[in-house]
């Protein structure tokens, strides 16, 4: 099944930005294979398939670490969708989208849609472990599930969802507040120079995600989605001659050659 | 920081020393003429030819050691029949224990013994002054805004450094800048190592201004050894009882593997632009990678021998899949390696790059080191640049990295392309490299490959063999190869693995002794007999059960090497195929920093 997707061209690109350890990987991998699981610190960048509908949409999960940096802008490049990650226990994530990863995106589409996602949620909410079964995720939360140690309280805890007041003492103060996001949100909007009035309302954009426990995560990656399908027929059409979707072509500013070649 | 210590006297037992120190000649008996050694082929001679021509630091090995044994003019053509070993009357039983005297202190031309004894008290015996645990799971933003993780989880990086158990790790590794910024160390977080490494670092420095470049230090349970590689100071501290060399050779993979993330010249033009730069921010989230080549380092031979372990493939098998590879190919791809099981089934290599240049073993170990430590995306496909420090130590190539056999996740594609931009490119070729094999069933082919049983040589006593021609035919001056067959009982657990591996650590640093380089040992061991043979064609060590006799020990060999003659078409890539995707590709790969390819194209420097 998954041989075939990739025998075909995605129509849309999709990128995870933000800082390391933000759980980027976390996420992608909590929607694609419905698993929480020990990651890696990302290296470069890892390029992922999801078929949706009949639509190919392309991921890519970048790396956060500053020693990847330079290569940020070149997976942007012709995106329709970024997804803007920080880390709701840690303020300077949220400061460190603002400072390295926004201008990122100058190569985006000129239509690209912001995601603004707090992720690690379970760890500032308990209400985030409750609400798992309301979201309808896959409830997993043994064995397997979670095969690792974890830098968090909560994996002392064998199944959390069963025992909801065993971590009520343990959690983690929240330094990103909804407020906070919103009102990055706007200057987000701001930097693009796009109007509010005729943007996604910050309200629908702003995320509040734990990639452990499943928390809001096909909801944000399925919004996203949707929002994309115009960006996705649009490009049908153009393409209806030639099949063959060049991604690098898709909007965004051009090469970035000429810049590099110097020392 | 105690920098007053150094002025206590009593320094009998410790030593600063420039040279290894040489066992005590008794305890073997040395074969073969010593008028004659030849040039050294170990791990460290490549990676130090090559330093040489990129730094100018005279602190490595090989350099200063040429100089050493001047007296002995190196002889190219010795060649050792394997007949020639009955004349030699003087093979006879030893029993030499590894723990026996080997800690015998060389006194060298440097008389600072006294900051010898100062940094083996310091270190070796590790009086650790510091308070506090450090915890640390890595040092992300998280911690930077001052959350503390909660203590579940707990890695080595979140080693107490204060404990019994932190002392008494085999290998310590740090990592510091010339500045004496902590960078990289092996057990507990470097944060908490912080005075540690200052005193090391104040070593260094001391010992430097002193004209006096030190390289390491012995005391009876430890081994210190210093490496200083451009604005880098690195540092082990091992309980192992190898050699200088060996551990010189280990902390250079580490300093490569750093290189393989950032290059050098970024790292030179970080430090020359900002002497106390924190390279953590750059290396952050590779500790794991560094952690696993350390790992590897110790249980992986191939580390030792510098050279590439291939799986046993038959030839016709071998050659499909190379032709596979060699077909599906686009502009600017120069490497495409095929991975199953992490051992190499077949590399092709672009044409003009072949010539110029070979891939050497080393930047192959690093590459499968950085695969092993991405286990993660199994599922996705990964971009990234990545420098080969021993092809060009300036240059990023972009690693395409994708596994073909989803979700067992066995079989790796490796395609390295020169350009950043290529990625569709090149994952286009994965998918022609994917139908071939596809259509030719290969994944269930390969899926059978596995190592030998050293069963299948016929000989009753051998155990365990590491043989390793200087030239595969047909693969001359190509990729240095090794063969050998599985660990099997009585060196199955993983204890008695580390002590056969260890047992040929001590066979290689004999032989490869810098001042009385051998060519044949003979050892009988507690528990095996080990016969270790280097000739100009080949370096061989052999385990047999410990009764063998000489005699029927030379004959193993010989019915040995007669096996591998015999298998050689699956046991080693030969006739690696190439294959041109561009009119000169390796002009941009492998010259100079003047052209496109510089690190700066990557923006790694950005944050500068
Ligand atoms: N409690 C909790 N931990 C999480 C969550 N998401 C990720 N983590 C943990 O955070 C750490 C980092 O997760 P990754 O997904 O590797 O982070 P990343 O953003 O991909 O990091 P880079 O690849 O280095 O950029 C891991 O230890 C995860 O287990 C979450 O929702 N809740
Ligand atoms: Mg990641």
């Amino acid at each position: 099944m998954p041989d075939l997707s990739k025998m075909k061209k995605p129509d849309v690109k999709v990128v995870l930005l933000g800082d390391m350890n933000v759980g980027k990987t976390s996420l992608l991998h909590r929607y694609m294979e419905r698993k929480f699981k020990d990651t890696v610190s990302t290296v470069g960048g890892a390029f992922f398939l999801k078929q949706w509908g009949p639509y190919n949409i392309s991921i890519w999960d970048t790396a956060g670490r500053e020693q990847f940096h330079g290569l940020g802008s070149m997976y942007c490049r012709g995106a329709a969708a970024v997804i803007l990650t920080y880390d709701v226990t840690n303020w300077q994530s949220l400061a460190e989208i603002e400072e390295r990863f926004l201008s990122l995106t100058d190569t985006a589409n000129h239509d690209c849609i912001y995601a603004l996602v707090g992720n690690k949620a379970d760890l500032t909410d308990p209400k985030v472990h409750l609400s798992q079964d309301a979201d309808g995720q896959t409830k997993d939360p043994t064995g397997g599930d979670e095969e690792r140690t974890e830098p968090q309280v909560l994996s002392a805890v064998p199944t959390p969802p069963a025992s909801p007041t065993s971590f009520s003492g343990l959690v983690l103060h929240k330094q990103v507040t909804r407020d906070d996001a919103l009102s990055l949100y706007e200057r987000i909007l701001r930097y693009k120079g796009l109007d509010e009035k005729s943007s996604l309302p910050a309200d629908k954009m702003c995320f509040e995600t734990s990639a452990k426990t499943g928390y809001n995560v096909d909801v944000l990656f399925e919004t996203l989605f949707d929002l994309v399908l115009p960006s996705i027929l649009r490009k049908r059409h153009e393409n209806r001659e030639s099949p063959t979707v060049d991604l690098e072509d898709s909007g965004g500013v051009g090469s970035k050659r000429a810049r590099s070649s110097c020392c | 920081m105690e920098e007053d210590n150094h002025q206590d006297g009593e320094a009998q037992e410790v030593k600063i020393s420039d040279s290894q120190p040489e066992s005590i000649p008794p305890a073997d008996i040395l074969l073969g003429n010593h008028e004659c050694p030849e040039p050294v082929e170990g791990n460290h001679s490549t990676a130090d030819d090559r330093n040489q021509s990129v730094d100018s630091q005279p602190s490595h090995v090989g350099a200063e050691e040429s100089g050493l044994d001047a007296d002995v003019p190196p002889h190219l053509g010795a060649k050792l029949e394997p007949e020639e070993t009955k004349d030699s009357d003087c093979l006879n039983n030893m029993s030499t224990h590894l723990d026996g005297t080997e800690t015998e202190v060389r006194v060298t031309d440097n008389d600072q013994s006294d900051s010898g004894e100062f940094v083996v008290t310091m270190l070796a015996k590790a009086k650790l002054e510091e308070q506090g645990i450090g915890v640390k799971g890595r040092p992300s933003p998280l911690l930077e805004a001052g959350i503390q993780e909660s203590p579940s989880f707990k890695s080595q990086r979140d080693e107490d450094v204060t404990t019994d158990s932190w002392r008494q790790h085999r290998k310590h590794v740090f990592v510091l800048s010339e500045a004496g910024k902590p960078i990289y160390s092996r057990y507990g977080s470097e944060e908490a190592l912080s005075s540690t490494m200052g005193v090391m670092m104040a070593l260094v420095s001391f010992v430097q201004s002193g004209d006096n470049l030190i390289r390491s230090v012995y005391s009876e349970e430890h081994t210190v050894v210093f490496l200083q590689k451009g604005p880098l100071v690195l540092v082990c501290v091992s309980s192992s009882r190898q050699s200088e060399q060996q551990l010189l050779g280990e902390l250079l993979y580490v300093y490569y593997q750093i290189i393989s993330m950032l290059t050098q010249a970024s790292i030179s033009r970080i430090f020359e632009h900002k002497k106390n730069y924190d390279l953590r921010r750059l290396l952050a989230g590779s500790e794991k990678i560094l952690d696993g080549l350390l790992n590897l380092v110790d249980s992986d031979p191939s580390f030792l021998l510098a050279a590439v372990h291939c799986l046993p493939l038959a030839s016709s098998l071998r050659d499909s899949l190379s032709q596979i590879l060699q077909k599906a190919i686009t502009p600017n791809l120069v490497f495409s390696i095929l991975i199953a099981k992490n051992q190499l089934l077949t590399i092709v290599q672009e044409k003009t790059v072949i010539e110029d240049a070979r891939l050497e073993p080393a930047d192959v170990h690093l590459l499968l080191n950085l695969i092993g430590a991405s286990s993660a995306f199994q599922a996705g496909e990964i971009w990234t640049p990545i420098c080969l420090p021993l092809f060009n130590p300036d240059c990023y190539f972009y690693a395409y990295i994708s596994y073909l056999d989803p979700p067992e996740c066995t079989v790796c594609l490796l395609l390295l392309s020169t350009d950043k931009e290529a990625f569709y490119a090149v994952a286009e070729c994965k998918r022609k490299i994917e139908e071939a094999m596809l259509t030719q069933n290969s994944l269930s082919l390969i899926a059978k490959a596995q190592l030998y049983s050293v069963n299948q040589v016929g000989v009753s006593d051998l155990r365990h063999f590491m043989y390793k021609p200087f030239d595969v035919p047909d693969n001359y001056r190509q990729l240095t190869q090794f063969t050998s067959p599985e660990m099997e009982a009585p060196y199955s657990n993983e204890e008695e693995k580390m002590r056969l591996l260890d047992l040929y650590r001590y066979m290689h640093s004999r032989i490869h002794s810098t001042s009385r380089p051998l060519k044949l040992i003979y050892h009988v061991a507690e528990k095996e007999t080990l016969l270790a043979w280097v000739t100009s064609k080949f370096e061989l060590y052999t385990c047999f059960s410990p009764l063998v006799t000489k005699t029927c020990a030379i004959t193993a060999i010989t019915k040995l090497l007669r096996w591998i003659k015999k298998e050689e078409d699956r046991l080693f890539i030969r006739y690696p195929p190439k294959y041109s995707t561009t009119p000169n590709p390796s002009k941009s790969s492998k010259s100079s920093k003047s052209e496109q390819q510089d690190s700066t194209d990557n923006g790694y420097l950005s944050p500068l």
